[in-house]
């Protein structure tokens, strides 16, 4: 625990006001509303990837006592006025899809709404569900973000005319000249170089998965319109949204989020098709309905993450000095139709996001965005700095010994020294002192002590490793790399959209924190099983308000970060079916699978945030997995090993051991965990 | 089907016709109104966020069914000492920041009731071991385990108890 004692409000750890109520079992969750005659909803959900819908048959459910109502996507697109979800492209040259609440004719992947079905009791309504019969007629599936992306490959979404919605350069300026000046300035830096590494590297999707699933419930009254109490981290959105997709005026929608609510990291963020069709069966009933999702749903359809392919070029000097990046970002947005942030702006952040905290003079990096048949994924903390942070810190690590250098040095000689720093991608560091964290870290993990401890261990056959990384995390997304805000002409005069009472600051520009990780691992050679042994890192955040709450969400966000990187991973067939869909095949990290994680600051106040403070609940889980996997390959480097997959699973680690055993250690080739249908 | 049980709740007597296939967390959460037991894997048995106890032992709730519990007694977290005397787990909960959404806090606090009742001064390793079976997604566990560390010390008197954290500054 960390000790407390500061002025007033500053640097003091309080108890918090909710515990009181939390510890009492006395807590408002969704779930635990009272509603007098409240229903109960239920989705029917594809069992295909990609299919044509021939029929759906719901008479049999409606048939069952205590059944209410039944609807199918074709029900709805004769009922609902706005009815379509269209994912907001950031810029134009996105595609617009649109979808209907439930799927209309085609689902195109496992685990898309299909029917939902109403009843006075939960079991009912699970009952009548499963009484629903839908008819397909499958459909080619395309699963893989590069093949989606090759001539000739099927269609995610029938008659489209291709499966790359998006693409976005994330460098250079907006013009012709400059871009062609950047790419030629990058070009001579790259000529110049001492070294040059390119490597893929690919994380594969795992994500939020709070511990309470998502839901809603909508109540209707002709007098008032709807109040939808909603597990949501973005209430405004989802009014607005909804208005539009109900066909309502903005003041007839209330949301309401619960008192409690059990973690969101970001899955409850979006605006999601299930929220429309709840809305709509209560308006069209007249009765309170209620949807709880299940943990199958919820790991099928929520707050997933990543699935990203980065190709980076590193062009550096003799003593490590990056001089320019080049990376080629490909990510899989899977149906790509729902929520702005869920196809293309946490792919784009996480490109923007790339260079982190590191002095990058020049770069070149690009993103393409293609659908396929699988869930959109969506905001999960830390956006799509995940994916990001594990490529370049693998990559530098991978430089440093190529160079022969130590990798806690090579970081460090390329850390942003001079504040104000705007970087290549236009997020623009206000201040700090990194190397001071950086410092302090090394202080803390005694870098020497470890060298000569691991070089004992290692007679003994033991494979001690210790590991890097860090990243200056942004709050949230720069206003000039949001689209231009269209005026909403669909409100009553004198209503506008958003809060109606502000009170503290608005945040005038982003203030980035910095954190610093370093991981240490033993890996058995026999098995390629590891296990972090000690986890520390040193926060910039700011001036620390509550040092107990601050470092509670570090520790939980590490952890976070470690639970995606060591054992979850949403795997899908070859069919696209969706292989994941319980907490037994999709494990999340127990108390005995991680070990007490260590938090120390170097807080530097900023000047634009008063009092002071930094970002802190988004970014913490984005260096995990590069401070696993260089910790891992820093233990195995007398076999050559270097990881470029995520997750880390103990095969894919074996096999980087026995390959560098028979003589051709190297990148990881793509194991990839597929099973068949 | 139908079968009528009766099941002590937190000490009051319970009587109910239930169906039989009703899940002894729904019997909780909906026929005794006490939701502070919680659904978080949806009758999986792998979350934890719903762990009672029966007759004195950690049960999921979720993998019971709620005529199991005829006749039995069952401990939820409202009953773990009372508002105005917490229990002492509780008490270290709060002082020690082992809960951000709480959400999976009634769970673990009722495993925790269990695992100290059959162990006098575990130290981290096996604290860590018996929570195998309790996910929390928010805090990454260590204040969790230094608070039932915390809670366990102090019922055996090796600890005094920490004083009450402030709730507000100093003016
Ligand atoms: S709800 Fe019972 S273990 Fe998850
Ligand atoms: S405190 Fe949120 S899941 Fe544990």
């Amino acid at each position: 625990m960390t000790a407390a004692g500061g002025e007033g409000w500053i640097d003091r750890s309080l108890e918090r006001q909710e515990d009181d109520r939390l510890l009492a079992g006395d807590g408002e969750f969704l779930a635990d509303l009272r509603v007098d005659g409240c229903l109960h909803l239920c989705f029917v959900r594809s069992d295909h990837a990609h299919a044509r819908i021939r029929s759906v048959r719901t008479a049999a459910a409606l048939a069952m006592p205590g059944v209410v109502a039944a609807v199918t996507g074709a029900d709805l697109a004769t009922e609902m006025e706005g009815g379509r979800l269209q994912a907001a492209p950031p810029a134009p040259a996105a595609t617009r899809g649109q979808v209907w609440p439930l799927a209309v004719e085609e689902v195109c992947w496992h685990g898309e709404p299909v029917a939902a079905v109403v009843a006075d009791d939960k079991y009912v309504a699970e009952d009548a569900a499963a009484a629903v019969a839908v008819d397909y007629e499958a459909l080619p599936v395309v699963t893989d973000a590069e093949a989606a992306l090759r001539e000739g490959a099927p269609r995610a979404h029938d008659g489209w005319e291709s499966n790359e919605v998006f693409a976005a350069r994330c460098t250079g300026g907006a013009d012709a000249d400059a871009i062609a000046a950047n790419d030629a300035e990058v070009e001579a830096a790259f000529a110049a170089a001492a070294v040059v590494l390119s490597q893929r590297f690919r994380a594969r999707r795992s994500g939020a998965f709070p511990l309470e699933t998502r839901g809603a419930l909508a109540l209707w009254s002709d007098e008032d319109g709807l109040t939808l109490r909603l597990a949501t981290q973005h209430p405004h959105g989802a009014r607005l949204a909804l208005a539009d997709l109900l066909g309502l005026p903005a003041a007839a929608v209330r949301i309401v989020a619960p008192r409690d609510q059990g973690g969101g990291f970001g899955a409850t963020a979006p605006v999601c098709r299930e929220h429309a069709v709840v809305c709509h069966l209560a308006r069209r009933l007249g009765r309170p309905v209620r949807w709880i999702e299940t943990r199958a749903e919820h790991l099928m359809a929520a707050g997933q993450g990543w699935d990203r392919v980065h190709d980076l070029d590193i062009a550096a000097d003799r003593e490590g000095r990056i001089l320019a990046l080049r990376d080629r970002g490909i990510a899989d947005v899977g149906d790509g139709r729902e929520d702005i942030r869920r196809g293309f702006v946490a792919p784009q952040l996480g490109s923007v996001m790339l260079p982190g905290a590191y002095a990058i003079a020049h770069a070149d990096i690009t993103l393409r965005c293609t659908v396929t048949n699988k869930a959109s994924p969506g905001p999960s903390r830390p956006a799509d700095a995940y994916p990001a942070r594990f490529a370049l810190e693998r990559g530098l690590d991978m430089l440093a010994r190529r160079l022969g250098l130590e990798t806690a040095a090579l970081k460090r000689r390329n850390l942003i020294a001079d504040f104000p720093f705007t970087g290549v991608t236009g997020v623009r560091h206000d201040s700090g002192d990194y190397l001071k964290a950086w410092d302090t870290l090394l202080e803390r993990v005694d870098l020497a002590g470890f060298r000569a401890m691991q070089a004992d261990a290692r007679a003994e056959g033991h494979y001690l490793g210790i590991g890097f990384a860090c990243g200056a995390e942004l709050s949230a997304i720069p206003p000039d790399m949001l689209p231009p805000r269209g005026e909403r002409t669909d409100l009553p005069p004198g209503e506008t959209a958003g809060l109606a009472h502000t009170a503290g600051v608005e945040a005038p520009k982003p203030a980035p924190c910095f954190t610093a990780h370093a991981a240490t691992v033993e890996v058995d050679i026999e098995t390629g099983r590891f296990i972090v042994l000690d986890y520390v890192t040193c926060e910039d955040v700011g001036t620390v308000i509550d040092p107990i709450v601050v470092e509670g969400e570090v520790q939980g966000a590490v952890v976070h970060g470690m639970s995606n990187a060591m054992f979850e991973e949403l795997v899908y067939g070859e069919d696209g079916r969706h292989w994941a869909a319980d907490l037994g095949r999709y494990p999340l990290a127990s108390a005995a699978d991680v070990p007490h994680v260590t938090v120390a600051f170097a807080p530097t106040p900023s000047p634009d945030h008063p009092p002071g403070v930094r970002a802190l609940g988004q970014g913490r889980p984005g260096p995990v997995p590069g401070a696993l996997a260089n910790a891992i390959c820093d233990a195995l480097a007398p076999f050559g090993v270097e990881i470029t997959t995520l997750p880390l699973r103990p095969e894919m680690i074996l096999s980087l051991i026995e390959a560098g055993r028979a003589g051709n250690g190297g990148a990881s080739r793509d194991i990839a965990v597929r099973r068949k249908a | 089907m139908r079968k009528a049980i009766t099941v002590t709740v937190n000490g009051r007597a319970c009587a109910r016709e239930v169906p039989i296939r009703l899940l002894l967390v729904d019997f909780i959460r909906d026929g005794c109104g006490l939701t502070g037991t919680h659904v978080g894997c949806g009758h999986e048995g792998r979350c934890g966020a719903c762990t009672v106890l029966i007759e004195g032992r950690a049960h999921k709730s979720c993998l019971t069914l709620a005529v199991q519990a005829d006749g039995k007694e069952v401990t939820t977290i409202e009953g773990l000492g009372s508002r105005g005397l917490p229990h002492h787990l509780k008490r270290a909960f709060r002082r020690y920041h082992a809960l951000q959404c709480g959400f999976c806090t009634s769970g673990i606090l009722m495993n925790a009731v269990d695992f100290l009742d059959e162990n006098i001064n575990p130290d981290e390793e096996e604290v860590r071991r018996a929570l195998i079976g309790n996910l929390c997604r928010c805090t990454g566990y260590s204040h969790i385990v230094e608070a039932i560390l915390a809670a366990s010390a102090m019922r055996h008197g090796l600890k005094p108890e920490p004083p009450p954290a402030e709730t507000e500054p100093p003016p």
